[in-house]
């Protein structure tokens, strides 16, 4: 830990989805879960703003997920790369959530943690966005439950002083720097950092660690504000998307010299009417 | 109007209690009105015949220091009523009190359809204020529609349920999404989609000062600075666009700037373009980047040179009339959005095709 910073013993939270590897929709239209999972890529980079966020002023990383049970496995991951405690909130009346659901669900787990061990929280890591969602709208909507800031976007954070962090966020045309106090939400880009890999010391103190699992009842979460119940949005339909730009010309066949002649020609080619 | 004869036993409802009109976010870029503000302002106008009679207005909203100057050209761009918002701290958006203003207006005037642009602010607002206000939100859309729809588990039919459409899995499909359950129905758009209407100096309507009551804790984040870039360079006039990704590294770009160079050389009109990580990584200055937060072109000739094709990026340059890509990963997104490509290293590329340039070759521009 560097002298410049303060110890301040933040007590840091990252919000972590396992999306799938490949995108597939099953025969009801909805999202194929079955095949292989990966931790969200811009969940990694959250998880890496909070690992050096500890790194340089000390404290504690909770990382919490809400998933089927295998989401365990990111959450294992998360363990490995240095993260404290792991959390999986997982129950089958969450199926169907829509955003303002699966922040309900996140946001109610996270109180719930909080108040079993009498803390408070000093800032909340989120991905900008999922590849399966893909909404960017999840850390705002637990921002709000949890009466929070919150800053998106984010692109670097500088620990200003021992109540206040400088963050830059992405806007049209440039960036913006923020003051922001604790507590806050923060949402991070992929252009924010590059991810670190599973470390040996952590991996070793990981074996002790299990990830705790709790179904809706045990955190106190409703059946009407859980899943598709809760969920003030549906997805009526879904169809698929007409590319009107024509397939890709590749141009492979002998020297460079040549793979570059061909192509400029074909550049220069008027097409034929069709 | 007939609906389908399997609905016939699900009864109607209508759950808008008193909702009606739909209501624009116009943010501000700097010190104008936003295009996409006026973008969506057309878009609810081409939507609004869809609604009940008593529904068909639509309520802009603005808010910034000063800026109640820009009211009648949201009125000429087809607004009926304009909510200003006026605070000396509120020169450059910040999340809380934009969130609290939004709330305050949307109580007031209770619109049936939220819309907000989908760029990095609105993405921001339009989350926290549907989740203050219990209302679902559809992120992204890039098409809408209103009119029938069944719910055959809830039992409920609609008869002009708002359709919010929008790209899913990764852009490979289309997804409608539907909340007529709780009101506004909330949606963000992409900007770049929707056309604004012609501007007509001759239309009128009502600008309504407001003042939202502020929470405590709106103006806890402070704004150090907004750095916006300076235009002095104008990218979209340029007939040919030669872009550069973060895969070219410092030394890459010397290589490219060679390629513009050249075909300037050769007399024609090109310019150096870049993708965000570019620019992020000091490679070139920001004023050349391209893309969802960069400049949006159209250049006759578009060469894209180790660019991943990120979907910010694709916004930007799509509407290219010939894009080539060199990229030496045969899976890039890049090759699905261009019409001529190259999978090969810029190393082995860039010199060659300097050199067929400088030896004459012109690029056809019709
Ligand atoms: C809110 C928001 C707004 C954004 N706005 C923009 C925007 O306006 N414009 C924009 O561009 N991005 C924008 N981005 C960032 C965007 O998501 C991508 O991160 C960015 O476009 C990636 O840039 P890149 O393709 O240069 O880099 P990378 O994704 O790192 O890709 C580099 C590419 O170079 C190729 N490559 C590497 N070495 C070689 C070689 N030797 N020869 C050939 N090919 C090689 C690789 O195969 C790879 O495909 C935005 C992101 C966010 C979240
Ligand atoms: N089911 C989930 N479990 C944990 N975190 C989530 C979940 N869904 C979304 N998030 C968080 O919200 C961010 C943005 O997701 P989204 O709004 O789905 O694009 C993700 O990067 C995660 O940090």
């Amino acid at each position: 830990m560097s002298e410049n910073y303060p110890k301040l013993d933040l007590n840091i939270f990252v919000t972590i989805k396992q999306v799938p590897k490949a995108m597939k929709t099953g025969a009801d239209g909805l999202m194929d879960r079955s095949g292989k999972s990966m931790m969200n890529p811009h969940c990694t980079h959250a998880l890496e703003e909070a690992l050096s966020l500890r790194d340089r002023v000390g404290g504690q990383i909770t990382v919490v997920s809400m998933g089927p049970p295998n989401a365990q496995k990111s959450l294992n991951e998360a363990l490995r790369k240095g993260a404290d405690r792991a959390y999986l909130l997982s129950d089958r009346k969450l199926a169907g959530s829509d955003t303002w659901a699966t922040a309900e669900a996140l946001a109610t787990l996270i109180k719930f943690i909080l108040k079993e061990n009498n803390e408070t929280l000093d800032v909340l890591y989120g991905g900008l966005q999922t590849v399966d969602g893909d909404t960017a709208q999840v850390p705002a909507q637990i921002a709000s439950r949890l009466k929070m800031s919150q800053v998106t976007y984010v692109e670097s954070v500088k620990v200003l002083d021992d109540k206040h962090l400088e963050v830059r966020r992405i806007i049209e045309g440039g960036y913006q720097r923020l003051k922001v106090p604790y507590p806050t939400t923060l949402s991070v880009t992929e252009t924010a950092n590059v991810p670190r890999g599973p470390s040996l010391t952590a991996s070793m103190s990981a074996v002790d660690k299990e990830v705790i699992i709790y179904n809706i009842d045990q955190i106190g979460l409703p059946e009407k504000y859980a899943g598709l119940a809760g969920s003030p949005t549906v997805v009526s339909r879904v169809k698929n998307v007409v590319i009107d730009r024509g397939p890709v010309q590749l141009f492979n066949e002998g020297d460079t010299a040549k793979l570059v002649s061909d192509m400029l020609t074909a550049v220069n080619t008027k097409e034929e009417n069709n | 109007m007939s609906y389908p004869e399997k609905d016939s036993k699900i009864p109607f409802v209508d759950l808008r209690d008193g909702a009606r009109g739909i209501m624009v976010w116009a943010p501000l870029d700097g010190d104008k009105i936003s295009e996409a503000a006026f973008e969506l302002i057309g878009e609810a106008n081409r939507q609004k015949s869809k609604l009940d009679e008593d529904s068909q207005k639509i309520i802009a909203v603005l808010i910034g220091k000063e800026v109640d100057k820009h009211a009648q050209e949201l009125i000429h761009y087809g607004a009926d009523i304009v909510y200003v918002i006026e605070d000396d701290r509120l020169e450059e958006y910040l999340t809380l009190p934009f969130v609290t203003s939004l709330i305050d207006v949307i109580n007031e005037a209770k619109p049936e359809i939220a819309l907000f642009a989908a760029s990095t602010l609105g993405r921001d607002l339009a989350p926290r204020i549907a989740a203050k206000m219990n209302c679902g939100l559809s992120a992204d859309c890039t098409e809408f529609d209103i009119g029938y729809y069944a719910n055959r588990k809830r039992n409920q039919r609609f008869k002009k349920a708002f359709k919010m459409i929008r790209p899913s899995f990764g852009e490979s499909k289309l997804a409608t999404i539907i909340g007529p359950f709780n009101y506004p129905q909330m949606a963000t758009a992409r900007p770049g989609v929707f056309r604004k209407l012609d501007k007509d100096s001759s239309r009128t309507g009502e600008v309504i000062k407001f003042q939202p009551k502020w929470q405590e804790g709106d103006f806890a984040v402070e704004l150090i600075e907004t750095v916006r870039s300076s235009d002095s360079l104008d990218l979209t006039k340029a007939d040919i666009i030669v872009a550069g990704g973060f895969g070219l590294g410092k030394e890459g770009f010397d290589m490219l700037n060679e390629l513009v160079a050249a075909i300037r050389a050769n007399g024609q009109n090109v310019e150096l373009g870049a993708s965000r990580a570019a620019v992020d990584a000091g490679f070139v200055e920001y004023k050349h980047q391209i893309g969802q937060t960069g400049k949006t072109v159209r250049p006759a000739i578009y060469i894209a040179v180790a660019i991943s094709g990120a979907v910010q990026h694709i916004a930007g340059m799509k509407e290219s009339a010939k894009i080539i890509a060199i990229n030496h990963d045969p899976s890039a997104n890049i090759f699905l959005s261009s019409d001529f490509g190259i999978v090969n290293d810029y190393q082995e590329v860039l010199p060659e095709l300097i050199k067929q340039v400088k030896a004459g070759y012109k690029f056809d521009l019709d």
